[in-house]
């Protein structure tokens, strides 16, 4: 990734520019110590002056009031507002006309930085007196939230706006809006701290300093990095709207980084000290205001993305060049106007620009469906393999690769323009949202209706949700959703449930990062140190003890201090290490071929697999997945082959018995199912199946229950009952079991006679089959 | 005689029996100073010309040196400046380069290392496959 920069012949100011600001992709505002505010025209590269200030007033920092607030409140286009902090005290609300709205004496000495809240509905200054102050959106004064010694060079807002980041000398302030509450400070840099900022998608904070150096913060003051010393101060720094990037602006010095830390690109153009950085809404361009009089232009391009055999290169803002690394063919794919976003995967490319989306099919570059967009900012792309979603500010839409609109799943209160990869999830029948007013909840849509699921339940954890996947595989009634939590713990849980309570099951802890398999529903994570493949992380739901047996280590230690996840291909891991380079670490071959034969049911040749590979977690899978299928003769050798005799001496019983939904409650006690199992068999009417199935488990009140309501077998779970206290040397203390106890002889020859007619009554019944069949059972 | 009366009296005839009051000696002394002193006057008026423009002269030439002088300053520090400007310039090309390396680094060693790595781990399995055959 690389800037391209453009600066004027000559410097339109005649002295250094301050600050610059953007409206539209293609309008930016700048002002200078001449006292001119300049409007600049990217399309027909014109410049106007909008205004011209009075001689004393010097502007420090503009802020144009946020789009989305605009739309959202009063309909009033076109009164686009911002606010302008000057030397003199005061700041100015100044609309696009270049009209003088409100000017407010706001502090002693200079205002050194103001920013609108993200909702529009409230102003922050931060004076040289060392106050920071609240305003109205109207200018009246709220509150004053501070006073400190030193003056406050810079101030952000959190992401709900409820929480004023400042600097303090070489600390930085994070206070809540509340009156009483307690700030949280820490020390940030050896220098005073210059400029900072808080991006509101991924939560993270910039720092930069005099110390020549900028730093990555998380919200709890946790440094996540730290740059090497700089020759000259660090003067401004700006994240992109999508958090995906940033930007650092030092004397002659322009550079663009990663959200991580690590720099993409540096450019020394002539320009001075760059003493603001603003992106466009889009997060393609940047504006910097230059020490000498310049504003410096600049477009993110050689944006590089790989997908199998295909590497597609942004060679100019209008310009994509994609290889085929196979036959080394190229191809040159010419826009219209401006590329914002593209996204490569699934054969699919999908390039976004300013007014259209072209999808292009890897089979054929030269015929793009093509189709407009309604808001030329998309700030995400996700891909699966039947259809992708694009996000704007305005909303999620599901489109097909024939350019189709499928669908646009809206739930109450969302806000598109703040979702990343890690809030918003998709696969080829699924589309799941984190909600951001209540981070615990997760929505889930239908992506061919875009209608809410389980009626519009959401899904709620315990704990606030940082991370969410979906499977990319399989049939629609089993997908799983995979989230991790605050805590960094690891949850698997269906997407559909049908009657049942929906369990949310935990798979590991600390978790940093983790993603599906694309070809089959394998599951990788990244811990501490190690990276954790799940080959069929669906056992949970079959056997827990099956687990730990399909997972897999690898020692991540290879690939330098923390490597992030990036993508898990086929049987390749794709991990980018700390200083940004990407690596690429495979996994044996075997169990997606296993995935792929069990898919198509092809259980003798995944036998055959398992044996020839002769690995215990291919066996387990393979038990698990058997199991699961309620394939019994497969889960038998499967299970066999990683001695668990016991599992096999279940199957073997399970494949004893006549009736089918029997079978099917057995096999639902061995994953552990015990609610499972007697609702298939009271719905099968085997109420004598039922009664005993919680006389083994110890069930007693359940079972007395079932016996008493359909006044069977009454005595045999008495009987069974007086059993159990013998043998553990009790009396009775169930009121129940005591009331029911009088009148009822115990009678053992007739208990069990009546056992024996009962399963006789199981044999003679004319569904049985003759010995278990391979139940070809359809993976319901 | 009469001549000797006349000078007593302080009358003189000179050749052109003209009467003077001076001795004629004396008189064409002093007419000879006057015409001396007028020469004289004359040729200092000359000198004074000439000194004038001289002067002038010299003055304009001190102007110039003075203005060469400055330049030759002037040319001084922009040399001593220059190297400062280089270092500047090589310090930024420096880090541009240094920049650059990090990247070519990233891209090609690591990245094509791992990718090595993965292509012999493949191959690995492929004659294992073979083997086992």
């Amino acid at each position: 990734m690389r800037l391209k920069t453009s600066l004027q012949k000559e410097p339109k100011h005649s002295e250094l520019v301050s600050c610059v600001g953007w409206t539209t992709p293609d309008e930016v505002y700048s002002c200078a110590d001449d006292h001119l505010i300049l409007k600049w025209n990217l399309t027909n590269n014109e410049t106007s002056t909008l205004l011209e200030l009075p001689k004393e007033c010097y502007p420090t920092s503009m802020h144009w009031f946020p789009k989305s607030a605009q739309a959202a409140g009063a309909k009033k286009t076109g009164s686009d507002v911002f606010a302008l902090t000057s030397t003199d005290g005061k700041f100015i609300l100044i609309s696009r006309t270049g009209r003088v709205e409100k000017s407010v004496e706001a502090h002693k000495g200079a205002v050194l930085c103001g920013r609108w809240s993200y909702d529009g509905t409230a102003l922050v200054t931060g004076g040289e007196d060392g106050q920071i102050k609240i305003w109205s959106r109207s200018g009246m004064l709220r509150s004053t939230l501070t006073q400190n010694s030193i003056p406050v060079y810079s101030v952000a807002w959190g992401p709900d706006s409820d929480q004023i980041l400042f600097t303090n000398g070489r600390q930085l302030v994070i206070k809540p809006l509340q009156a009483n509450a307690k700030p949280q400070l820490w020390k940030a840099h050896e220098g005073i701290i210059l400029c900072v900022d808080w991006n509101a998608v991924n939560n993270l904070i910039l720092s930069g300093a005099e110390d020549k150096r900028y730093k990555v913060w998380d919200t709890y003051g946790r440094q996540l990095y730290c740059s090497s010393s700089h020759e000259y101060p660090i003067t401004s720094v700006s994240w992109t709207p999508d958090g995906e990037m940033f930007a650092i602006g030092s004397f002659n010095t322009l550079r663009l980084c990663d959200r991580s830390g690590w720099s993409y690109a540096l450019e020394k153009p002539n320009t001075g000290s760059i003493f603001n950085i603003a992106w466009s809404s889009d997060g393609t361009q940047i504006a910097g205001a230059c020490g000498n009089g310049q504003v410096i232009f600049a477009n993110v391009i050689e944006i590089r993305l790989e997908w199998k055999n295909f590497e597609a290169t942004l060679t100019a803002s209008k310009q994509i060049n994609v290889r085929n690394v196979m036959n080394d063919a190229t191809e040159k794919l010419d826009f219209r106007d401006r590329v914002i976003k593209l996204s490569l995967g699934h054969g699919h490319l999908v390039v976004a620009t300013s007014s259209q989306c072209y999808i292009y099919n890897t089979k054929n570059w030269n015929t793009p469906m093509i189709f407009d967009l309604k808001e030329g900012s998309v700030t995400l792309i996700k891909q699966a393999e039947k259809h992708f979603l694009l996000v704007d500010g305005s909303g999620v839409y599901v489109y097909s690769y024939d350019g189709r609109l499928v669908c646009s799943p809206r739930f109450q209160g969302m806000k598109a323009e703040i979702f990343n990869h890690q809030t918003i999830a998709l696969c080829n029948d699924t589309v799941a949202i984190r909600d951001k007013t209540d981070e615990k909840v997760i929505y889930v849509f239908d992506a061919q209706t875009g209608k809410a699921m389980a009626d519009g339940k959401p899904i709620s954890h315990k704990v606030e949700v940082m991370d969410i996947g979906l499977d990319q595989c399989g049939v629609t009634s089993e997908r799983r959703i995979s989230l991790v939590d605050k805590n960094r713990d690891l949850f698997i849980t269906s997407v559909r449930v049908f009657g049942a309570e929906r369990k949310i099951i935990k798979l590991a802890t600390m978790i940093q990062a983790h993603v599906w398999n694309d070809e089959s529903n394998m599951l990788a994570a990244m811990t501490d140190g190690k990276i954790l493949v799940w080959y069929y992380p669906n056992a949970i739901y079959v056997d827990k003890d099956l687990l730990p047996k399909t997972l897999y280590e690898k020692d991540s230690s290879p690939f330098g201090k923390a490597p992030q996840l990036v993508g898990f291909l086929g049987s390749h891991l794709i991990l980018r290490r700390s200083e940004g380079s990407l690596i690429s670490t495979s996994i044996t071959p075997y169990p997606s071929v296993l995935h792929s034969y069990v898919m198509n049911n092809k259980w003798d040749d995944a036998v055959r697999l398992c044996r020839f590979v002769k690995e215990d977690n291919l066996w387990a899978c393979l038990a698990a997945m058997a199991t699961y299928a309620k394939d019994l003769n497969t889960a038998e050798i499967a299970y066999a082959s990683i001695h668990e005799a016991d599992k096999v001496q279940f199957i073997i019983n399970i494949k004893d018995i006549p009736v089918k939904e029997a079978r099917n409650a057995e096999m639902a006690l061995l994953c552990g199912n015990h609610q499972d199992a007697e609702a298939i068999l009271l719905q099968a009417g085997l109420i004598f199946r039922a009664i005993m199935l919680n006389v083994q488990l110890y069930n007693w009140d359940r079972a007395l229950e079932l016996a008493v309501k359909n006044k069977t077998h009454v005595d045999t779970v008495l009987g069974y009952r007086q059993k159990f206290l013998a043998r553990f040397d009790k009396s009775e203390t169930n009121k129940r079991f005591l009331q029911y106890k009088e009148g009822i002889e115990i009678d053992w020859d007739k208990i069990n006679t009546k056992i024996e007619i009962e399963y006789q009554k199981e044999r003679e019944k004319p569904t049985t089959g003759t010995a278990v069949a391979r139940s070809a059972t359809t993976r319901s | 005689m009469a001549d000797e009366a006349l000078a007593r009296a302080g009358l003189h005839f000179d050749e052109f029996n003209k009467i003077r009051v001076l001795e004629p000696e004396v008189a064409q002394q002093t007419k000879e100073l006057k015409e001396e002193c007028k020469e004289f006057v004359e040729k200092i008026g000359d000198f004074q010309k000439i000194v004038g423009t001289f002067i002038d002269m010299v003055d304009s030439v001190a102007k110039e040196v003075e203005k060469e002088k400055i330049k030759a300053l002037g040319a001084r520090n922009l040399l001593k400046s220059i190297t400062k400007q280089r270092e500047a310039q090589q310090q930024q090309l420096q880090a541009l380069i240094t920049e650059k390396k990090m990247q070519l680094e990233r891209l090609l060693r690591i990245q094509q290392d791992a990718l090595l790595k993965e292509e012999a781990s493949q191959n690995e399995f492929i004659d294992q496959l073979i083997l086992q055959k």
